[in-house]
């Protein structure tokens, strides 16, 4: 069974406005099962807004978007959630008043029946958000949140996960520890469609990559071309 | 002294009526996003709907709590559908357009009740359902609780508890949280909002009907008036503890209940009301955004 | 003219007023129904003042407007910038706590009511002099600085501070402008009824004047210029069967207004339109 080269997500000419802004003017791009496929671009290049419409969170004014051959174009986000995609946003998105374990647990809420099992699996792999289950996530390091973010969408049984700017904000040494820690998830068979702004290292992560700007897809390939394009060089990797 | 202990006894019952109604009003606040001012006067055409079936059943209690109860469901859960009608057309929730349209439905209740109840006279709620007739459940020198006083206590802890285990210990209060804490949020990680803000309205319904009940006890009568008393104490109380803080909810409703019983209980006559209205007019104007904090 | 066209002309002139008063504050999202306490204080105490002390019509006007400006900037000291469900309370408190010291004075009729207050020429006229200076005003305002700051405040409170916009002075300006129009309001509705009754100026009059301003619009003057004849005349119309059921129908309608046209009947871009087809004329 080879599922290696199977198209998980396809996004096909998608369009997506605020209001009278135009956010994404037609973006095209797919994963492919088990690839790390990183969006590359500057601020307001789009990478949140492909994100939000992937989730159904805005309403595309056109385009499709297809999981598993099967389109979930603007189906609502608690629906595509079910089918197998989970977003960790931006600002990691942890409900600070509420405990470790409540936050881990919404990231279930769609399906309680094996949060047992899978709250084993994440503090496995997460051994100090088990030694803090009970605490307020408020209280959390950034690093620590960072994790209980990713955890929580472990706890949805995905098979996508989207992970939105996890570097934000953090010292370095943590940044090397969630790409990591993203690296690991990969091996054990989940796709991963990133956006970061530390492209150098997210390109040396990843497999494939697309370039945005104001909107649209530039430039993309494998992250070894990319890594070595010199307009790339130039613009991200201070070359 | 003796009539003071019965005060504050007296009070806290009267308390755990509004912290009943405060909890209902908040958790919709907090869940559905919506200031339902009228809440408290869909509470009392409840009581309006269990009185009609306790006078058609020859005052079977079961049947007129039930009535009470069903019937504080069901127009929670009709009327949803014009609340989350105004939310998706504005996108942003306008709270001040829910506001006033809770303050159409309320008019439209009150004046209903006004009108075509029992002529728009005060109704009387059954001895066996208050157990007025049953004399005091203890008493003590002047110290003496009533049966209502007793009964409306207790539903007030239960009910309040069980709602407090609701949001903390199950999935659907674990959903209501998180969406009061950030709904953008909620959205993110896959929580309906609308189906969520809709059990809220179930839940709420709950905890109106049983509101009216325990008012039916405790009070033993309603007018159409009542409603509109209810509603405006409500809204105070819930604004000097904060806005949708729920803990502060039950703090501040508590001690209006005491503070009645007392002034009752001290300075009777038709001024007494109004005092509990001058101290929470004090308390809005010093602290507009509450004691404990907004929460929304 | 005929009695009942007189009361439909000199109560239209008390709703449009009293709609405006609502209107004002509700510029800067403030619902404030204080200013139907306003209208209780100042009635009774126009009332008062001209039985007992034989008051003139007019000074007493003046007097009851200022009174009503009074008590409402006292309070807007307070809540010049509060949050919108907090300035709500604080009017249904004020009502509720003026209502009950009503009741209670003996010298003001309590639950009977005050009656006697004495007949005075040209009320009508002087109602509806006060309705076009009011009118003006609030047109000018509307069409200025502030006016374009207040549409600001109520779009966004905290964008409209980064603008350098004053909320909370702007706020306070607004609430007592308002209680100065429901004082002076109160003085004309007891000088037109020649009668006071506390169960007035309950939630009865607060649906009617809320249906008004939601109803005709809320975002232009107009829209309560509007709605105050139409819903004030129309239960007049209707079988007295019907017509005792207005608040019912005055309840269904703000519902379905809320619904269906958010902003009411005439929007601003109903009134620019409506302009645009004068000033072409």
């Amino acid at each position: 069974m080879n599922r290696q080269n199977e198209t998980i997500l396809k996004v096909d000419d998608v369009y997506l406005s605020y209001g009278h802004v135009e956010a994404l003017k037609g973006v095209s791009l797919e994963v492919k099962r088990g690839e790390i496929v990183v969006l590359v671009g500057a601020n307001g290049a789009g990478k949140t807004s492909i994100m939000e419409s992937i989730l159904g969170v805005y309403q595309s004014r056109k385009g499709t978007v297809t999981f598993k051959d099967k389109n979930v174009t603007n189906l609502s986000a608690d629906k595509i959630v079910r089918k197998g995609i989970y977003l960790v946003p931006e600002g990691r998105g942890v409900f600070a008043s509420m405990t470790v374990i409540d936050n881990l647990l919404l990231g279930a809420h769609h399906n309680l029946k094996n949060a047992k099992a899978k709250l084993t699996y994440v503090y496995d792999l997460f051994p100090i958000l088990s030694e803090r289950r009970n605490q307020i996530a408020g209280t959390l390091s950034g690093g620590e949140r960072q994790m209980l973010a990713i955890a929580r969408a472990l706890m949805s049984n995905p098979e996508m996960i989207m992970v939105d700017e996890p570097s934000i904000g953090l010292a370095p040494k943590i940044v090397s520890d969630i790409f990591k820690i993203l690296k690991e998830l990969n091996k054990e068979g989940y796709s991963i469609l990133l956006s970061e702004q530390n492209v150098y290292k997210a390109l040396k992560l990843s497999h494939r990559g697309y370039v945005l700007e104001t909107g649209k897809v530039v430039l993309t390939g494998t992250s070894e071309e990319l890594l070595i394009n010199p307009e790339i060089r130039k613009a991200y990797l201070g070359a | 002294m003796e009539i003071f202990i019965a005060q504050i006894i007296n009070g806290i019952s009267l308390g755990s009526i509004y912290v009943l109604l405060v909890t209902g009003f908040n958790l919709l606040l907090l869940v559905a996003m919506i200031i339902h001012f009228s809440f408290p006067i869909v509470v009392v055409l409840s009581m309006y709907v269990s009185w009609i079936v306790l006078g058609l059943t020859g005052n079977n209690i079961f049947l007129g709590v039930i009535a009470g109860i069903v019937s504080a469901i069901l127009i929670n859960i009709i009327t949803a559908p014009m609340f989350q009608h105004i939310m998706k057309k504005r996108g942003d929730v306008d709270i001040n357009s829910t506001m006033v349209l809770s303050m159409g439905i309320g008019m439209i209740i009150t004046d209903f009740l006004s009108h075509s109840v029992n002529s728009g006279f005060p109704i009387a709620f059954p001895d066996n359902l208050t157990g007025r007739n049953l004399g005091a459940f203890f008493q003590i020198g002047m110290i003496s609780i009533s049966r209502g006083d007793m009964i409306s206590l207790s539903m007030g802890i239960v009910f309040v508890l069980g709602l407090f285990w609701i949001l903390y210990k199950t999935r659907a209060g674990r959903a209501f949280r998180a969406i009061a804490e950030d709904p953008a949020g909620a959205k993110l990680v896959g929580i309906p909002i609308l189906k969520t803000g809709l059990q809220s309205y179930a839940m709420t319904g709950v905890l109106g009907g049983v509101s009216a009940v325990s008012i039916a006890i405790l009070l033993g009568s309603a007018s159409p008036g009542l409603g509109d008393q209810l509603g405006h104490k409500v809204l105070a109380v819930s604004i000097i503890a904060g806005l949708g803080n729920l803990k502060g909810g039950l703090i501040i409703g508590i001690l209006l209940g005491i503070l009645e019983a007392l002034v009752q209980g001290y300075w009777s006559g038709t001024w007494s009301n109004s005092i509990a209205f001058v101290v929470m007019l004090l308390a809005i104007l010093i602290k507009p955004k509450g004691i404990f904090g907004i929460k929304l | 003219m005929s009695l009942p066209l007189y009361y439909f002309l000199a109560i239209t002139a008390v709703y449009i007023l009293m709609t405006w008063a609502l209107y004002l504050p509700y510029r800067v999202a403030h619902l404030h129904f204080i200013v139907v306490a306003n209208m209780a204080i100042s009635g009774y105490f126009g009332g008062y003042a001209a039985i007992n002390w034989n008051w003139p019509f007019l000074l007493i006007l003046a007097v009851g407007l200022i009174l009503g400006a009074v008590v409402a900037f006292i309070v807007s000291i307070a809540i010049g910038d509060a949050p919108t469900f907090a300035v709500v309370i604080v009017g249904f408190t004020f009502i509720y706590i003026t209502k009950t010291v009503i009741e209670n004075w003996e010298a003001l009729g309590s639950t009977m009511g005050m009656f006697g207050i004495p007949m005075v020429n040209h009320v009508l006229l002087v109602a509806y002099l006060f309705v076009l200076v009011t009118g003006f005003f609030i047109y000018r305002f509307d069409n200025s600085r502030l006016g374009r700051a207040a549409s600001a405040i109520f779009v966004n409170r905290e964008l409209a501070t980064s603008f350098g916009v004053n909320t909370k002075h702007l706020g306070m300006f607004l609430q007592t402008w308002a209680g100065a129009i429901g004082g002076a309001t109160g003085v004309l509705y007891a000088f037109i009824m020649n009668s006071l009754f506390p169960d007035f100026f309950t939630f009865h009059i607060i649906g009617i004047t809320m249906t008004m301003l939601f109803l005709g619009g809320y975002t232009t003057m107009w829209g309560p210029l509007l709605a105050a004849p139409v819903l004030w005349g129309l239960p007049l119309l209707l079988p007295q069967e019907v017509a005792s059921w207005k608040m019912i129908i005055y309840g269904v309608l703000l519902i379905v207004i809320l619904l269906v046209r958010p902003e009411g009947a005439i929007t601003r871009q109903v009134a620019a339109r409506v302009r645009s087809i004068v000033l072409r004329r």
